[in-house]
């Protein structure tokens, strides 16, 4: 079963590469095919992650290696859905090897298949963690089209302009997503912590960071819908903020101890 | 004075008390919280004067986190108020304004047509004003951001209620035996199990609520993440221990009784000739001359469970190891060896009543809220005969969803 994730890997990691060549040398095709093989890898990321579930008999989202695994399928997914949707192509130079590098982390992370502890037996469990995939997918995308907004606008022609503005709403719209989906998190998280530990809240770092990054990302909305402010600047925000979304999900886990510390 | 009150109800200072709350919840998650004063001194130092003085130990008890929070309330309600004047009876005025309002794109009438179609699939309702002519929908997009910052308000009182007046103990009870709350109320625990029966670790205890009206919860089941809730109280499994399990039979008379010992106790008749229980192991090792070593650590289960015991006889001591199925006669007394018995550790919380179901109540309206916010904008677009402009307080989307109706149209109509 592993084989199937190491397949997907290789075929994420084939499909960047030759996405950068096709820049380099100006060959849409090579983009094309890049597009091609990025859905295939999906497709057999996808079939890895329900064969995993089915193996284990539960949400497949429930130590480091599996949640990495998840999120990287959440951004992949998104990625697809938003390049069907959208006129213009505005994330796949940044986003493609964003879901290599989280998948490159997950790689890293212990792969057995664990019994789920007695703490994680929930109905609560595919709520919180599923929102948690959803929410930080967005956020990472967001970080994605900051980072292309910022390449397109140093070309500064006439006809950047409109897409760049599109962009600007595009990630905008990605942090409104993320921030209802974080929102949810944190939210089941509490009623979930009260049935399992009797506390609503603990101030276990990992909620901490949850709540700092629903601050920042509700600093980012209050500057762009009431404060007006776009462009490079909030760009710059979105980019600056993804290393937070990494910290929230695998440093503070690995880094601080606390109650989170399952995987 | 009322530039003062204007920067305390203002966006402005709203940020700013976030972002100071979520740099003390920086230095909070870091820096471990509530440990003796010891730790902070050797890890850190010199540094630890510091972190005692500014109270970076106790960061979220601290009066100045706590005094943010007032202040992010404060702000909350203020710019809540202040918001819920502006919505009232503005929704007839939203309409009128914008049907005053200047075109600011230019069509053809196949455009303006084209449009208005697509407004029309778009389910806009249609107002008009001599000329012009105003779609609209969502209208209820415009309570979201209110019904988001009021949910943030409650959230906070509601919270506090909830995190500052239940009143938790933390207590053991053995399987047959009932505890008794200050108001009178009883919970029993009928059995305690460590497996399930397929041999997953699953704590399961059943228990019994009896309310001090005589109201009564019949037979409940908990476990890990499913506490029961009767009247205000919840009982959570919350850890579990297990104790030397010994019945002592009187050889004279035939009378027995069996003990569930889970401390140091000195089991005898007369007070003199007995039996001491001191501990009880969850395994041993026996090397191979026969010497025995106790385990103390365990993960869970009693393998091998030994008990370390003190036989007293005629005033001689003699320390002992027994096991489940052993026997010792002292006395007229004959002490058997049980297997251990196990027993839950329960949290018992009591909660003033409503108090939980408000906050869950208030958790479900700001995802409404938030749902309703990003998702439902209020589309208001003007249109005449000449053109049309999109207006609102988030225009943006339609902007650019109707930018692409009508730059597509217009290249046909070139054509
Ligand atoms: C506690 C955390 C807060 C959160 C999570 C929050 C969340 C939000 C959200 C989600 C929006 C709508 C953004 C959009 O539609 O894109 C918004 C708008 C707004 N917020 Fe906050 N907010 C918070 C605190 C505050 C505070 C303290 C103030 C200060 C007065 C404030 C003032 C505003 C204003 C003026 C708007 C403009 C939109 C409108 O009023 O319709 N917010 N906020």
């Amino acid at each position: 079963m592993k084989a199937l994730f190491f397949v997907a890997f290789i075929v994420y990691a084939a499909a960047v590469v030759l996405q950068f060549t096709g820049i380099a040398f100006k060959k849409e095709k090579l983009l094309k095919l890049s597009r091609i093989l990025f859905v295939a890898a999906f497709a057999v990321h996808s079939l890895f992650t329900i064969v995993r579930g089915a193996k284990a008999g539960r949400l497949p989202l429930s130590n480091q290696f599996e949640f990495a695994n998840g999120f990287a399928w959440g951004v992949a997914l998104m990625l697809i859905i938003l390049r069907s949707r959208l006129k213009g192509d505005w994330l796949s130079v940044t986003a493609m090897p964003m879901t290599l590098l989280v998948m490159t982390y997950a790689a890293l992370q212990p792969m057995e298949i664990h019994d789920l502890m007695p703490a994680l037996r929930s109905g609560w469990f595919g709520i919180h963690i599923g929102s948690a995939v959803l929410s930080y997918s967005a956020f990472v995308l967001a970080g994605c089209v900051g980072l292309r907004y910022l390449i397109v606008s140093k070309k500064n022609g006439e006809g950047e302009k409109q897409k760049l503005e599109q962009m600007d709403y595009l990630s905008y719209r990605l942090v409104a997503f993320g921030f209802l989906f974080l929102t949810i998190v944190i939210l089941s998280g509490a009623i979930w912590a009260e049935q399992a530990w009797s506390s609503f809240w603990t101030w276990d770092p990992k909620e901490v960071w949850a709540l700092i990054t629903w601050i920042i990302y509700a600093v980012f909305l209050h500057l762009r819908l009431v404060a007006k402010h776009k462009g490079a600047r909030m760009a710059w925000f979105l980019v600056i903020a993804v290393p937070v979304v990494f910290f929230t999900f695998a440093g503070v886990n690995t880094l601080i101890p606390g109650m989170h510390s399952y995987g | 004075m009322k530039k003062v009150l204007n920067y305390l109800r203002s966006m402005r200072f709203g940020i700013l008390l976030l972002v100071l709350i979520a740099l003390c919840s920086v230095a909070g998650s870091l820096i471990p919280q509530g440990r003796e004063i010891s730790f902070y001194a050797q890890t850190y130092r010199s540094f630890h004067g510091v972190i005692l003085m500014l109270r970076l130990n106790r960061v979220f008890e601290s009066w100045y986190f706590i005094a943010l929070l007032v202040l992010l309330g404060l702000n909350l309600t203020f710019c809540s108020l202040v918001r819920v004047f502006s919505l009232v009876g503005s929704r007839n005025l939203v309409s009128k304004q914008a049907a005053g309002l200047p075109d600011t794109v230019f069509l053809s009438p196949e455009g303006v047509r084209a449009l208005e179609d697509a407004l029309v699939n778009r389910r806009c309702r249609v107002e008009r004003f001599g000329a012009a002519r105003v779609y609209r929908k969502n209208n209820i997009g415009r309570y979201g951001s209110f019904l988001t910052h009021l949910s943030i308000l409650l959230t906070l009182i509601i919270g506090a209620l909830a995190l500052y007046t239940p009143t938790v103990i933390d207590q053991s009870c053995l399987p047959g035996e009932a505890l008794t709350m200050a108001d009178g109320t009883r919970i029993g625990v009928h059995d305690f199990t460590i497996e399930n029966p397929t041999g997953q670790l699953d704590f399961t205890s059943e228990i019994q609520i009896t309310l001090p009206d005589g109201r009564d919860s019949g037979p409940r089941i908990i476990r890990v993440n499913h506490p029961c809730a009767f009247g205000s109280y919840k009982v959570y499994q919350q850890t579990y221990g297990t104790a030397g399990s010994i019945t002592v039979t009187n050889l004279q008379n035939g009378g027995s009784d069996t003990f569930t010992l889970t401390e140091e106790v000195f089991l005898s008749l007369d007070g003199a000739n007995g039996l001491w229980y001191e501990a009880l192991y969850p395994g041993y090792l026996r090397d191979p001359s026969g010497n025995v070593t106790l385990i103390t650590s365990t993960s869970g289960h009693y393998d091998d469970p030994v008990y370390q015991v003190l036989t007293a006889s005629d005033g001689v001591y003699t320390p002992v190891l027994a096991f489940p199925g052993d026997e010792l006669q002292i006395g007229e007394l004959k002490y058997s060896f049980n297997a251990p018995v196990e027993y839950p550790g329960l949290r018992i919380k009591y909660t003033p009543p409503l108090v939980n179901a408000l906050l869950i109540a208030v958790f479900v309206l700001m995802t409404a809220a938030l749902f309703i916010t990003f998702f439902l904008p209020p589309v208001v677009v003007k249109v005449d005969d000449e053109g049309y402009t999109v207006t609102g307080p988030k225009p943006e989307g339609m902007r650019i969803e109707l930018g692409d109706v009508t730059a597509e149209y217009e290249r046909k109509s070139e054509e």
